[in-house]
């Protein structure tokens, strides 16, 4: 066989220690058939042109090219083969600058240590074989999870871009939390007034036919990979459908209600009833746990007062809609750590402490109170306290920071100075953190209430609440050591931002891991924060990590930018070749290479007792290929045979 | 620009075994993490002994045991597998089965009369390219304590 080497100099880098002469020499003694070219910058377009005629001229069988690392440059050489019309899986490349030259300076050394390099590449070349890129057609449509602020965000860009969105949110509103919250940090602009222009664009704007919504619906199966996925939906009855004008007649009409979920069970709401005050879509649901028609009563006191009564289906059912696209972008958002894990601050046992989820509810004039600040008694609190850090760096609980509790803390404390002028507001915290080139201004502002007081602590635990007449009182101590106690008819809890109720399911359904707080893992944390680790599944807000509105924004645009790019309408997808494949005649079907595949690509055929792997899927890790016990599982590019030629040889 | 057609030449293939004793090391390396370490390790052009020699492979998972006892079978003094870090596997979770293939192959090797300390599976991120000068020193530090290995024989018929 005819091996065509190519060593480069790169200049004096490798020939500074390596005596390329030598080597070639020993190389030559042992491949007869085969041919050495010293080359002086081999990626210089003259060293490529060279190269590429070279080969030409040569016709080699198979080529080595000894240079540097193959990280940098392998791709360009199997390029200029393919050009010339050898497969470009002929090639093999090593590393005789980062892992020889530079790390040997004896030149003895150096020389030896690169002979044996090339000679293991000439051996495991031999035994290459042509290997070719499959193309397969994709769908360019999108899936959206989740319609909080990352995902109304990417499906609005997608959509802006022509492509076709399904928007899948379990709730029956669209905006997540913060459509829930008064006013926003740090600029205290409004949630609603921030996010609804983005809802209606969803809804009724230029781009809304690219987008199907589908509200009360969760995602239930996914199958497929990257460029052509099908997903299964549950959608759950809403009892309305869009001929609703939204008149809220049927509200006032309906006698039956039910803890509702939206001011975190504070309130009731009735078993017809819109989400919250101001939800998009501006139509009502219907509870099934609470309407009495429902649960089997004659009451239609909805439908008799209603203006449009088709707009009512009693008898809407639970639908299961099957939909074809080529990526997944998730955006289920985050939830607040449960406050009962840290039971010494008296979550669920003494009345007038709150979640800030609750307490942002409390603020909202489309809350419970209707913006008022004020306890289940109904009296105004005359000292609300704030603790941060609850939950968090604590390896008790959780042990990140997550960064924009007490970014909300401080605008709390702007809240009630506004709303309840006068009013006590003592922050406990363990760290006290407000990055950004904005937020400064919300602990400025903080620390200028002259009612507020700052009481920092080595550890929340060393804060603790109990019920003393009906009142919460805490006593705690401080960061010095000091001990001290205080009458406070309010605490709100900050906790530690963790992966939303639905993550973990989510994360079942498509593979995805998580880390021990429930975010999704990321490709990678700062180059591709929002691309998961399968491909075509992207991630994008706080279901990655605890970010606020800002960094959600970025994050489901940067999603949406990477299915732009990827995901080219009419153009096909390219699949790598170094896959594993199974040789049916040796398989026996134990099924070992399934177990630890962790992409799921391996599926089991029982009419041949065999298993198979989906090359879509398929990442070429090779695992599967180390586990097979039959020899069954082969790895493309990266064989058995190849590989022991390769230890033989360093070895010879 | 030179290019010629290399001449046959004696051959002086043993240039490592000139010294008292150089450890024959074959080092698998994943592609993501460590061979990335190492070839930073190459950019800081730090000098560490070239008794160790590179096989790379897309994921450290992909070492199958018999590389390793094949290895020893050829004459190999030593074998490392070096991996991403736990929770940095480019496919996931790799690592985790090369460590777990690991701890039984040593246990075989053991049997065979190979010190365990031969085989040796470590971590070695893209970036540490320090760590990697560190880990490739220790190997080849300790198998030169070692003393050759002897060789595994061909299992007999």
């Amino acid at each position: 066989m005819k091996i065509g080497l190519y060593i480069c100099h790169c200049g004096t880098n490798i020939t500074a220690s390596v005596d390329a002469e030598k080597v070639a020499a020993a190389i030559a003694a042992e491949f007869p058939q085969s041919y050495c070219a010293n080359v002086e910058f081999i990626c210089s377009d003259e060293g490529k042109t060279f190269f590429k005629n070279h080969l030409l001229e040569q016709q080699p069988d198979r080529v080595v090219v000894a240079a540097c690392s193959p990280r940098e440059y392998e791709n360009t050489f199997m390029q200029i083969l393919a050009e010339v019309g050898i497969n470009p899986y002929f090639l093999q490349f090593v590393n005789i600058r980062e892992q020889v030259a530079w790390v040997t300076p004896d030149p003895i050394q150096a020389t030896g240590k690169a002979t044996i390099a090339i000679r293991a590449a000439m051996a495991r070349v031999q035994l290459q074989q042509p290997l070719h890129k499959q193309e397969v057609e994709a769908n360019p449509s999108v899936l959206v999870i989740g319609a909080g602020p990352a995902g109304i965000q990417c499906a609005q860009y997608l959509a802006e871009a022509g492509r076709k969105v399904v928007l899948v949110e379990k709730t029956a509103a669209l905006g997540g939390k913060p459509v829930l919250f008064e006013e926003l940090f740090p600029t205290m602009e409004c949630g609603p007034c921030l996010l609804e222009p983005v809802q209606a664009e969803i809804l009724h704007g230029n781009h809304a036919h690219n987008i199907e919504i589908l509200l009360l619906s969760q995602v239930e199966e996914v199958n497929g990979y990257f460029g052509n996925f099908t997903a299964k939906i549950k959608r759950s009855p809403r009892y309305i459908d869009n001929s609703c004008i939204g008149c809220g007649m049927c509200v006032e009409a309906c006698p039956a209600s039910i803890a509702n979920d939206f001011n975190c069970g504070m309130n009731d709401r009735k078993a017809i009833d819109m989400p919250f005050l101001g939800a998009l879509p501006n139509i009502p649901f219907i509870d099934p746990r609470a309407c009495m028609h429902i649960q089997g009563d004659s009451c239609q006191l909805c439908l008799e007062s209603c203006p449009v009564p088709e707009a009512i289906l009693f008898d809407d059912k639970e639908e299961i809609i099957e939909r074809k696209v080529g990526a997944i972008v998730i955006a289920t958002g985050a939830t607040l750590y449960d406050c009962r894990q840290a039971p010494e601050l008296g979550y669920g046992q003494v009345p007038g402490v709150y979640t800030s989820l609750e307490f942002e509810r409390l603020a909202a004039a489309n809350g419970p109170t209707a913006g008022e600040i004020k306890n289940s008694d109904g009296k105004a609190p005359e000292c609300v306290s704030i603790v941060h850090c609850v939950g968090s760096l604590d390896r008790k609980h959780q042990p990140h920071c997550s960064g924009i509790c007490c970014e909300y803390a401080l605008k709390f404390n702007r809240i009630v100075e506004h709303k309840l002028p006068g009013t006590k507001v003592v922050h406990f915290y363990k760290e006290l953190v407000v990055p950004g080139k904005e937020s400064f201004t919300m602990l400025e502002h903080a620390r200028s209430n002259p009612h507020a007081q700052f009481i920092r602590c080595k550890d929340i635990a060393n804060v603790k609440v109990t019920a003393s007449d009906g009142i919460p009182q805490i006593a705690y101590q401080d960061i010095d050591g000091n001990a001290g106690s205080l009458k406070s008819d309010m605490v709100v809890l900050c906790p530690a931002m963790v992966g939303g109720e639905d993550s973990g399911s989510i994360g079942k359904l498509m593979d995805l891991d998580r880390n021990s707080a429930g975010f999704f893992e990321e490709l990678n944390g700062k180059l591709h924060s929002a691309q998961s680790k399968v491909k075509g599944i992207y991630i994008a807000g706080s279901c990655q990590a605890p970010m606020n509105i800002r960094e959600t924004a970025s994050q489901s645009m940067a999603a949406a930018g990477y299915i732009l790019s990827a995901l080219v309408e009419g153009k096909k997808l390219v699949v790598e070749p170094i896959t594993a494949s199974v040789n049916e005649e040796q398989c026996s079907g134990c099924r070992v290479c399934g177990s630890v595949c962790p992409y799921n690509a391996i599926s089991y055929l029982p009419e041949s007792h065999t298993s198979s792997v989906n090359a879509l899927l398929c990442h070429g890790c090779g695992t599967c290929v180390a586990a097979c016990p039959s020899g069954a599982m082969r790895g493309n590019h990266f064989t058995d045979d190849q590989i022991l030629a390769e230890i033989e040889a360093i070895l010879q | 620009m030179s290019t010629q057609i290399a001449q046959t030449q004696p051959l002086d293939l043993h240039l490592l075994e000139s010294k008292p004793f150089e450890p024959r090391i074959v080092g698998f390396l994943c592609n993501w993490c460590s061979y990335a370490g190492a070839d930073k390790a190459g950019a800081s052009q730090t000098p560490y002994p070239p008794n160790v020699s590179v096989i790379r492979v897309m994921c450290s998972g992909r070492v199958d045991p018999q590389f390793v006892l094949q290895a020893f079978h050829k004459g190999a003094d030593g074998v490392m597998i070096l991996a991403c870090h736990p929770g940095d596997c480019h496919y996931k979770e790799g690592n985790y089965r090369a460590l777990q293939r690991h701890r039984m192959v040593i246990r075989l090797l053991e049997q065979f009369g190979i010190d365990q300390q031969r085989c040796r599976f470590d971590y070695v991120s893209a970036g540490e390219g320090d760590r990697f000068v560190q880990v490739m020193t220790d190997m080849v530090n300790t198998i030169k304590v070692l003393g050759p290995a002897k060789p595994l024989l061909e299992p007999v018929a």
